[in-house]
């Protein structure tokens, strides 16, 4: 029997989750019944996947006990999901504009770069405590700014500069000016890589999110909502919000994957 | 290829399909009106958020909301005491382990809860504005309490009923609220084994130890002092007006007097009783603590792992009953004005939380978090 590669690839994949699933829930099983530990590890205190799946779907809409509303999980994701994406609008419309400019003129680029480099390295986690006391709100929108904008900026830097030289010389012979050769050579020839940067952008932006709404308080968010679970003991809803974190960031990774492909036809 | 592309677009559309089935679902809840949000905070972060209105107002122990009414950053809306009369909050606990590994705990813990006793008295005493010892309780108030001003340390000890009985009764219908707000982790409380809220109060507070303090209240400390001193770790929360008998004890050396060297636990102070509940007890990094016993209530039951025990503490004296006080922004003038807005609280299922939610279950209003 012949199993086509691409199917094949796909059952591996399958299997490969699926293992992973049973593997912890046997871990687990073991675990709790003494057969197997590890030192200074708490394994037994670890749901299994079986509670984790009964604690999201137990988590995933609105209830209202008493007096409290609990937001569901759904809450939480459009709320962090919301900050992701306006922070990394505003990256956008920033870091594209310095990156073709750091990129095509050395003396724009000898300006940045010093700062760039230096501020680059900060890693976004750094700024949250002076984003608590400088934002009176929108802390978390900034902490993903900043885990987003140099990517941008790294991305399209290279873009720009990995563009064809042959491309610019055959411009420049047919009289386009400077203005023209950016929007209609560089720009165009660096969008793939300016994608990427978005897309590697987007891909901090979401841990930093996570990160930033631990510490800076606010009702909703999937950092909110794990931390506020650990506090009352339910680990298996925290376990339930971590996954639904990187399910998330991967849908959002292979989302923009799958734009940059369908668009950019030219980038092959 | 094609195939994944198929899997990756049906996955996509079942995870929207539950989130569109979520709003609408959300949609048929009955809103009769916004919400108050609550969100966790530090005490300190809420003196400084009141301050610049990114909240509007905050539930939180004393001193905090003597510091912020002194400031003038905001007003008394609700004493806890008007909430629920006499109501526990902070307790004195042992963490099991150390008891079982421990040769002479029951004789370390009498006298735990003599110097809970003496200190009380000692407090009590002190809070009239005639007494000898005045000054000196204003300077453990605010030594403890991080305060420069000795108005807001007045009026912090002038909130707080310190007392060294445990509250039985009170316990029990913490338990029951804890309950019904569905805060217990179904299987984990089955496995506890108990049968009702007051099964589960019984089991945890331990009355002996205050009646042999009671018994020997007027002894000389020197004369019934452990034979051989014993080092303890113990845990507290950060600037918690609450456990000042805790400070005024160890400051006096009442514990020294009776043979207990008090080591403070690694992580103490906690920022709140979840967090001496989880990083201490269970973690087994401290022996003795005080916090407040809604913690003690969850965490003995949802973070316990029950085949070991690890998070099973008791409780053997109480700390203070009220002591905690809903403040708010000059421009609200009852809680029904906090709906839609923010407020702050120090964390999820801590005693604070709690009454908030009584108070609000009074008014009809909706809490969200």
């Amino acid at each position: 029997m012949k199993i086509d590669p691409g199917k094949k690839e796909l059952l591996i994949n399958l299997l490969s989750l699926v293992g992973f699933v049973l593997l912890w829930q046997t871990v687990l099983i073991l675990t709790r019944e003494g057969i197997f530990s590890i030192p200074f590890i708490r394994l037994r205190d670890i749901p299994t996947p079986v509670e984790t799946w009964h604690a999201l779907l137990g988590s995933m809409f609105t209830h209202i006990y008493g007096p409290a509303l609990t937001y569901g999980i759904y809450n939480h994701v459009f709320a962090s999901l919301e900050r992701v994406i306006e922070g990394g609008i505003i990256a956008f419309i920033i870091g594209v504009p310095v990156g073709i400019g750091v990129g095509y003129s050395k003396l724009i680029g000898n300006i940045f770069n010093p700062i760039i480099e230096i501020v680059r390295n900060m890693p976004p986690m750094a700024w949250i405590p002076i984003a608590i006391f400088i934002f009176v709100s929108g802390g978390s929108i900034f902490i993903v700014f900043i885990g987003v904008v140099f990517p941008i900026i790294l991305n399209t830097i290279q873009g720009v500069r990995s563009t064809d030289e042959r491309l610019l010389d055959a411009a420049r012979t047919l009289g386009a000016s400077e203005s023209m050769i950016v929007t209609k050579v560089v720009i165009p020839s660096a969008f793939p890589s300016i994608m990427t940067g978005l897309r590697i952008g987007l891909g901090v932006g979401w841990m930093a999110i996570v990160a930033a709404e631990m510490v800076i308080r606010s009702p909703v968010g999937l950092g909110y909502f794990i931390w506020n679970m650990g506090d009352l003991g339910r680990y298996a809803e925290m376990i339930a919000g971590m996954i639904v974190i990187g399910v998330i960031g991967y849908m959002m990774n292979i989302s923009i994957l799958l734009l940059q492909r369908r668009f950019i036809k030219w980038a092959d | 290829m094609k195939n994944s592309m198929k899997i990756l677009f049906i996955v996509t559309l079942t995870i929207s399909a539950i989130f569109v089935a979520g709003c609408l679902q959300s949609k048929q809840t009955p809103e009769t009106s916004a919400p108050i949000n609550l969100v966790k905070m530090s005490g300190q972060e809420m003196i400084q958020k009141l301050g610049t209105g990114e909240i509007s107002g905050f539930i939180m122990w004393e001193p905090y909301p003597a510091i912020a009414v002194t400031k003038g950053l905001g007003r008394n809306l609700i004493l806890s005491g008007n909430i629920w009369k006499d109501h526990p909050c902070c307790v004195v606990a042992y963490d099991e382990d150390w008891y079982k590994a421990t040769n002479n705990s029951d004789e370390i813990l009498k006298r735990m809860a003599l110097v809970q006793l003496k200190s009380v008295e000692y407090i009590n005493n002190a809070k009239q504005s005639d007494s000898k010892d005045h000054d000196e309780l204003i300077n453990f108030t605010m030594q403890f309490g991080a305060m420069t001003d000795p108005v807001a340390a007045n009026m912090s000890l002038a909130d707080v009923e310190f007392v060294y009985n445990t509250n039985v009764p009170g316990a029990t219908t913490f338990i029951q609220k804890i309950q019904d707000f569905g805060i217990f982790v179904p299987e984990k409380w089955n496995q506890s084994g108990y049968k009702n809220a007051s099964d589960y109060a019984n089991s945890l507070v331990t009355n002996n130890y205050v009646d042999w303090a009671i018994n020997n209240k007027d002894a000389n400390l020197s004369d019934i002092s452990l034979k051989e001193p014993v080092t303890v770790r113990y845990g507290y929360l950060i600037n918690d007006i609450h456990e000042l008998p805790f400070y005024v004890g160890w400051q006096k050396g009442y514990y020294k007097d009776l043979g207990i060297n008090i080591s403070i636990g690694e992580g103490a102070p906690f920022q709140n009783g979840a967090f001496e509940m989880q990083k201490g007890f269970k973690a087994n990094t401290i022996d003795i603590g005080s916090l407040g016993i809604p913690p003690v209530i969850i965490h003995r039951i949802n973070s316990n792992d029950f085949s070991n025990d690890d998070a099973r503490v008791g409780v053997i004296a109480g700390m203070n009953n009220e002591g905690s006080v809903i403040v708010v922004a000059s421009n609200i003038t009852s809680l029904k004005d906090l709906s839609g807005k923010t407020v702050g609280f120090p964390g999820p299922g801590t005693i604070q939380h709690v009454l908030f939610l009584m108070a609000a279950d009074k008014e009809g209003l909706k809490v969200s978090y």
